[in-house]
């Protein structure tokens, strides 16, 4: 299946190699900007969030239970060696056995060393999560998402098991007085090393955020170096007006293995004023969501063209702390069914070592 | 096709080496023209609401706790801006657990130097 040429793997290698040297090289010669503020000396954590998400899929009741630790080791003033795992449950009721079973999946997320070479980069070596679209990298741990289920598209552009093995050049930096830009760019090597497996690909992402107005505008590329050697693409946008509590993201991506969108909106009740003081932890969601089905088949994809809409209420009983529910309904050639959503996530931070005083 | 990867892995290239060139310039110039000041004063220059005072009167506390004010009235306006966008904006934590989730958020969520550092002053102050 795979079909690339030494020629052309000596030249990605030699390229990332050249980059890699040249920015570390270049970021030890400007070491007069730490870019860590002195006087605080950062402390490894154990951070990381778990979960029970019980759904009812088209009448099938499954329990969800997920734990995702993640260890941050910050080392010296400019690297981080971070880390995530996941161990879930998607459990059911077996035919003739009583209760719900199910076995329990685990998976490196990402295990990777970050190097902050100056203001303007950051180079990341080992497994991470692959910088497409915003809703792997920026959206996906169950503290975070605003709905518990993935959208249709997720599964585009982030290669098999969710993640990348290689490199990656990526930063962040004030382009203009009015907007900051931040870019990605990374090679991954294939791995087949289940469950950290990947493919072989390059691509990369840049985004415009504009401050004062709180909008994010971006796209991203992607060429996939095996098998059909196609070129996936998307783009994103994330808008939280100022002056409401709310906050719109949307995402399109394309691939030959299909294409499509999706839309939220998320709004928190605490501009209302009975109530106040539980209507602010509420927030009320809704997305809008359309598959494409594609010239070439996927596994994690849908198989047929398929829409969804779906409505959820979050609870934030404390920060960290949120009870969730949803109601969703799918439209497909397939049939068409309701997905419910009930469950409880929770996001821990603990200092391993002396944290300092507040 | 083997051409357009190269072409994609040059622009990776060209875009690292172009940020680092940039950023050495930038450095260079800070260090030679404010070498003294410490590391938040220095960002907050940038700032027209907390521009240092002239270097005579710098040493009054008055210059101190105004510049400390601005400091950290620009942090939490940053701070606003910025660490809401993908999660909902965590509380306080103490020091130092901060300034680790603030470096992972600066890879992860690439948050500007410049922010980075006023949202730490002001998340630890
Ligand atoms: C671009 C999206 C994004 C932005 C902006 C962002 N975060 Fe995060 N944050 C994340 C993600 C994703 C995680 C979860 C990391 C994981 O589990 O892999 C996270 C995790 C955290 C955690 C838990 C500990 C940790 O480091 O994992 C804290 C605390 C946190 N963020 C604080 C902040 C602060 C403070 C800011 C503002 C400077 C901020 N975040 C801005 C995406 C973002």
């Amino acid at each position: 299946m795979r079909r690339f040429t030494n020629g052309t793997r000596r030249h990605y290698a030699c390229s990332m190699v050249l980059a890699l040297t040249l920015s570390t090289f270049l970021a030890f010669r400007s070491d007069a900007q730490s870019p860590q503020s002195e006087d605080v000396k950062p402390v490894p954590l154990f951070t990381g969030s778990a979960g029970f998400v019980t759904s009812f899929d088209g009448g099938e009741a499954h329990l969800g239970p997920i734990a995702s630790p993640v260890l941050l080791i910050p080392l010296n003033k400019r690297w981080l060696l971070e880390t995530r795992a996941t161990f879930e449950s998607d459990m059911v009721q077996e035919p003739g056995l009583s209760g719900f079973h199910g076995k329990v999946a685990k998976a490196v997320d990402y295990a990777q060393l970050d190097f902050v070479a100056n203001p303007y980069l950051t180079v990341t070596v080992g497994r991470f999560l692959t910088p497409f679209g915003i809703f792997n990298e920026r959206l996906y741990p169950v503290w975070i998402r605003n709905l518990q289920t993935d959208p249709l598209i997720l599964p585009i552009g982030i290669g098999p098991s969710n993640a990348s093995t290689g490199a990656m050049l990526r930063g962040g930096f004030k382009a203009h007085p009015q907007f900051d830009i931040n870019y990605a760019v990374y090679f991954s090597a294939l791995s087949t090393a289940s469950p950290a497996d990947s493919d072989r690909l390059a691509g990369g992402r840049a985004g415009i955020f504009v401050p004062h107005v709180r909008l994010e505008i971006g796209g991203s590329f992607q060429h996939l170096l095996q098998q059909e050697r196609s070129n996936s693409f998307g783009f994103h946008a994330i808008w939280q007006p100022p002056a409401w509590p709310l906050d719109i993201r949307a995402e399109y991506a394309h691939s030959q293995r299909g294409s499509g969108y999706w839309v939220e909106s998320a709004y928190r009740l605490s501009q209302l004023a009975f109530f106040h003081n539980e209507m602010r932890r509420v927030q009320l969601v809704a997305r809008m969501q359309r598959f494409i089905a594609g010239i070439l088949a996927s596994d994690s994809l849908p198989a047929v063209n398929t829409k969804k809409f779906e409505f959820g209420l979050n609870y934030y009983f404390i920060d960290g702390l949120k009870g969730i529910g949803s109601y969703g309904r799918q439209f497909s050639a397939d049939g068409n069914k309701n997905v419910w959503t009930l469950g409880l996530t929770y996001r821990f931070v603990l200092p391993l070592g002396h944290a300092g005083s507040e | 096709m083997g051409r357009r990867y190269i072409l994609l892995c040059f622009l990776g290239v060209m875009a690292g080496l172009t940020f680092s060139a940039i950023a050495q310039e930038r450095t260079n110039s800070a260090t030679s023209s404010n070498a003294a000041t410490p590391a938040p004063t220095r960002v907050a220059g940038a700032t027209p609401a907390a521009k240092p005072a002239s270097p005579s009167s710098a040493a009054t506390a008055e210059d101190a706790a105004a510049v400390e004010r601005a400091l950290r009235v620009e942090g939490e306006k940053r701070f606003r801006t910025n660490c809401g966008r993908c999660h909902m904006a965590p509380h306080k934590f103490p020091p130092r657990v901060m300034a680790t989730a603030i470096r992972h958020m600066r890879v992860r969520a690439m948050i500007t130097d410049e922010d980075m550092r006023l949202i730490l002053h002001y998340m630890t102050r």
